[in-house]
């Protein structure tokens, strides 16, 4: 400032102390040009490299003293205010500036003759009113007509696709009504009060999920196969599979005239798998599966085309990218559970096989089937990286021998010995995957961000990696049966 | 016929319909799109359990080919858009005539509530418009406003149930799905069903606005992403495209065939064998039709790309027309999740949320005449309800708005046989109800129908013992008075 001439320095000095958006014209230029008034941290080397050095050397122990501040481990909960009893009021289509009269804690009304308890205003016991405990209780005292119904049609659902009650989150009116009541009423008594409960529960199992799930997946109708009867009589008959001949009682062949949405259950239902069991699948078969448990997120970030997936986001803070590559090693391969979920940003992968956006909550899922998904399978890079994944995974387990990874594979993949025509279609397509890759001008074949670049060089690894890919995104991996 | 026999005859007749009907993938997307459509053949008549998306002939001459539905969710109001209602002035703020049919009756009010905003003749037609809408008011004379919309049931999820799949229950195709499932698509390089969602929010009831319901999944809407990249993974890595996807994708095709033979009649695995021929001509012909830059800097001005308030609403409006112009079947369009539901503030929300459409709508109307395409494209503007001619919310003048009402709407339509220039129907003094020549959604899509060439009653689906079509044996009628005859 003091080799400034003297005329200039108030302007200056007003120009500088004003805030940066209520400068004038003139004063930017003023600043503009004289650049030396308006030293910062950043450019104080340029004048001063000794202060400058000084101002780091503070800014690094800053640093140090701040790595050593002790995480706080805090769980955000609200609470009453004790010995306050809060008055609820009614607000005009929710709209808290206009509230109307006070309530009292209570279930629906239409429940009040069919179960036992109220919740009380306040718990004289307890510092605060209680209320939400007094709920939690009378919701699973055993005598609520709701809570275990609604939660095992929840966990039939998730088994069946579809739950007793089809409309999850509405047993009202408006809902669906159930398509076996006695049986509603029966798993949610016997969720309750265990009539017999089996040994591997080891005594007692009211309220058990684990012991509800296992009640379900023995049952017959859960144990029924997918396909129709006289599906399995026409293949028997075609000489297609090996499946023995089974009598078809001339009910069967009807079944799907008279029930084709299958409503009463006389198949198991073919279900595509559920996003999240989509992604931890390919992760389980191309070997990297992390079933590490608890701790923070997997954080998620946007690719350079603005697809979210897991990773650090690097990007500044305008949200331009840095190209900085963060790596956050096998986390990226823990189960999709553990992936961050934000409204905003839902992962890809996820997002376009139906994960739900979460706005309102979602009681079921819809299953689509539209080409954007078949994109995904085709072209994205999560599906591409775990193709090559699981051909060095088959390639480790079985050798070079071509057949041995083809059976390796198909035995990962779909849990079975692949037939001899499919042996022999897959080992075709191997050679011409080699031919095609052997044919490919090298150097050209990096991939955009592939993690594992050696196998560019290597036909045959490239071509399991096509048939590793094409059973990942094949049907038999795809749909439950 | 013994079972043996009928299975049989199943499984050969649908290796025989796979061979010529679904064809083998062999390089499909280098075909042109003109082979596949000289490939045309009809749905076999003795068995309709295999789908495609293959373009059929309706039962009748179309007039239509196509149809954009610009879905104005939650319910924009009438009677301060498209339907004047001056005798309103003399009551404003006094108690309402009569009885109202309000939806949320605890909380209402019988105070009228006139119209603060004017409205004018306009057009060669004088159709009378609100100050609101001044881009509307230009293309007026192509626009047929039907004032008389009813649904009469209560509430957004069973309005929009009502217009979408002609029933207020969840779970029923919706008008894209029957619409392709008779028709097919003229593309067989793009999705015949688009929806353009919101890049804030999904409309109520979310994804059910483009379910295909118990028809084919073949026949389900897809979602083109709100922002970009609209189309997710359009392409391979270089050295896995080409001749390798090629080989990949025919090893993947028999794999899911043979997985399909055994699990006969599993419509979805069929869409999804369907979705993988689909997807590999899309990584070039999605990209293409996507890619505005070569629009013109006047038809990005036309639809207000060029302004932060229009620019994403009119590149949704953009894409639909380029969509259309390449041959898919059905675009719906959605503003965000209420936007329309003015239960409060109506005098600042409904005037934004005017600005943020009117301009690109009117847009698309005037971009699809001038390229000779508004003759074959029906468009759509509307909500699943309209509002109450009183007062709710009465907490200050600037706090105020109105409630739902399915009794008496506005919608309009324009192109693909539409009569222009023409405001047909009544509600009532006060809008509340629509009184002559009442247009229900099953009358909608009967008139939807007749333009595409299909009958309502013919175009049906086998299930459940029983053919179901999307009117469903309700009263329904053709109105012919918004047809042009000419």
């Amino acid at each position: 400032m003091a080799k400034l001439p003297a005329e200039l320095r108030d302007p200056i000095r007003a120009a500088r102390d004003a805030a940066g958006d209520k400068r004038t014209p003139e004063q930017k230029q003023l600043l503009k040009d004289h650049p030396s008034v308006n030293v910062s941290a950043g450019s104080l080397y340029l004048y001063d490299q000794k202060a400058a050095d000084d101002l780091k050397k503070y800014a690094d122990r800053a640093a140090g003293i701040r790595a050593k501040k002790p995480v706080e481990e805090f769980v955000r909960a609200i609470t009453e205010v004790p010995g306050k009893v809060p008055a609820t009021l009614l607000f005009h289509r929710g709209d808290p500036d206009q509230p109307k009269q006070a309530l009292t804690p209570g279930d629906l009304s239409i429940l009040a003759r069919v179960c036992v308890g109220g919740v009380p205003e306040k718990d004289p016991s307890l510092p605060t009113t209680g209320r939400r405990l007094a709920l939690a209780r009378k919701l699973t005292n055993g005598t609520h007509p709701l809570t275990a119904r609604v939660i095992v049609n929840r966990v039939w659902m998730h088994h069946f696709g579809r739950g007793i009650v089809a409309t999850p989150g509405d047993f009202g009116f408006l809902g669906e009504r159930p398509t076996h009541p006695e049986l509603l009423d029966w798993l949610a008594s016997d969720f309750m009060n265990p009539t017999n409960t089996p040994p591997y529960e080891g005594g007692k199992g009211a309220w058990r999920l684990k012991r509800l799930h296992k009640l379900i997946m023995t049952s017959t109708a859960y144990r029924q196969m997918s396909a129709e009867r006289r599906t399995r009589n026409a293949e028997s008959k075609a000489g297609a599979s090996g499946a023995a001949s089974l009598p078809v009682p001339s009910s069967a062949l009807r079944a799907s005239e008279i029930d084709p949405d299958n409503r009463l259950l006389w198949r198991m239902p073919l279900r595509r798998l559920e996003a999240e069991s989509l992604r931890d699948s390919v992760l389980a078969v191309s070997g990297k599966l992390q079933v590490k448990m608890f701790g923070p997120p997997v954080p998620i970030k946007e690719d350079e085309v603005g697809q979210v997936v897991v990773g650090i986001d690097t990007t500044d803070s305008a949200g331009r990218p840095t190209g900085k590559e963060v790596s956050i090693g096998n986390e990226e391969f823990r189960r999709s559970l553990y992936v961050q979920v934000r409204r905003s940003k839902p992962l890809a992968v996820l997002e376009t096989f139906d994960a739900p956006a979460m706005e309102p909550n979602c009681d079921a899922r819809t299953a689509s089937t539209v080409a954007p998904q078949s994109l995904l399978l085709m072209n994205n890079e999560f599906v591409l990286d775990h193709a090559r994944f699981f051909a060095e995974r088959v390639r480790r387990e079985a050798g070079d021998d071509a057949r041995a990874q083809v059976m390796r594979a198909w035995r990962l993949a779909f849990v079975r010995e692949p037939t001899d025509t499919e042996i022999k279609a897959t080992l075709e397509l191997l050679a011409q995957q080699v031919e095609l890759a052997k044919a490919q001008p090298q150097g050209d074949t990096k991939t955009k961000g592939s993690k594992n670049d050696a196998s560019n060089h290597d036909p045959q690894l490239q071509a399991l990696a096509s048939l590793c890919q094409a059973l990942l995104s094949a049907n038999e991996f795809l749909y439950i049966d | 016929m013994n079972p043996t026999a009928l299975s049989q005859s199943t499984r050969r007749h649908f290796l025989a319909t796979s061979a010529m009907g679904l064809g083998p993938l062999a390089l499909a997307w280098l075909l042109e799109r003109d082979n596949l459509l000289a490939d045309e053949q009809g749905r076999p008549e003795l068995e309709d359990r295999h789908f495609d998306l293959k373009p059929k002939a309706g039962h009748a001459e179309p007039r239509a080919t196509a149809m954009i539905s610009l879905f104005m969710q939650g319910g924009p109001s009438h009677i301060d858009l498209f339907d004047p209602k001056p005798e309103m002035a003399r009551y404003d703020g006094g108690k309402f005539p009569g009885e109202i049919k309000y939806d949320n009756a605890a909380q209402a009010s019988s105070k009228v509530f006139a119209s603060p905003w004017k409205f004018q003749k306009h057009g060669q037609c004088g159709t009378e418009i609100s100050e609101l809408l001044p881009h509307l008011a230009e293309i007026v004379d192509d626009v047929c406003v039907v004032r008389s919309m009813q649904t009469g049931v209560n509430n957004h999820g069973q309005s929009i149930y009502a217009l979408n799949s002609g029933s207020i229950t969840a779970g029923r195709p919706t008008l894209g799905s029957w619409i392709t499932y008779g028709l097919g698509s003229e593309s067989q390089n793009l999705p015949a069903y688009v929806a353009l969602t919101d890049p804030n929010s999904l409309p109520v009831v979310g994804v059910q606005n483009w379910s295909n319901g118990w028809l084919p999944s073949l026949f389900q809407g897809t979602v083109i992403r709100p922002r970009e990249p609209r189309i997710l993974n359009l392409d391979p890595p270089p050295q896995l495209g080409g001749a390798r996807q090629e080989s990949y994708l025919k090893y993947l095709d028999q794999l899911n065939r043979e997985h399909l033979d055994r699990h006969p009649g599993e419509l979805d695995l069929e869409a999804r064998i369907a979705s993988y021929e689909l997807a590999a001509r899309m990584q070039t012909a999605a990209k293409e039709a996507l890619d505005l830059s070569g629009e013109t800097a006047a038809t990005k001005k036309l639809y207000g790309i060029d302004e932060a308030g229009t620019a994403d609403y009119g590149t949704r409006c953009l894409i639909a027309r380029r969509l259309v112009e390449r041959g898919v079947r059905f675009v719906q369009i959605f503003t965000r999740n209420q936007f329309w539901d003015h239960h409060g503030n109506i005098r600042s929300s409904l005037p934004a949320a005017c600005r943020y459409t009117d301009k690109p709508s009117a847009a698309l109307v005037k971009d699809l005449k001038q390229r000779g395409l508004l003759d074959t494209t029906i468009v759509h503007w509307g909500g699943e309800m309209g509002r109450l001619p009183v007062i709710q919310n009465d907490a200050g003048p600037d706090k105020i708005g109105r409630d739902h009402n399915t009794h008496g709407f506005s919608v309009w339509l324009a192109g693909g046989g539409i009569r222009g220039g023409l405001a047909y129907g009544q509600t009532d003094d006060f809008g509340h109800k629509a009184v002559s020549d009442v247009v229900t959604h099953h009358d909608y899509h009967a008139t939807l129908f007749h333009l595409f060439g299909l009958d309502p009653k013919r175009l049906v689906y086998r299930r459940n013992g029983r053919e179901q079509s999307l009117i469903d044996n309700q009263p329904s009628r053709i109105v012919r008075e918004i047809i042009d005859l000419s």
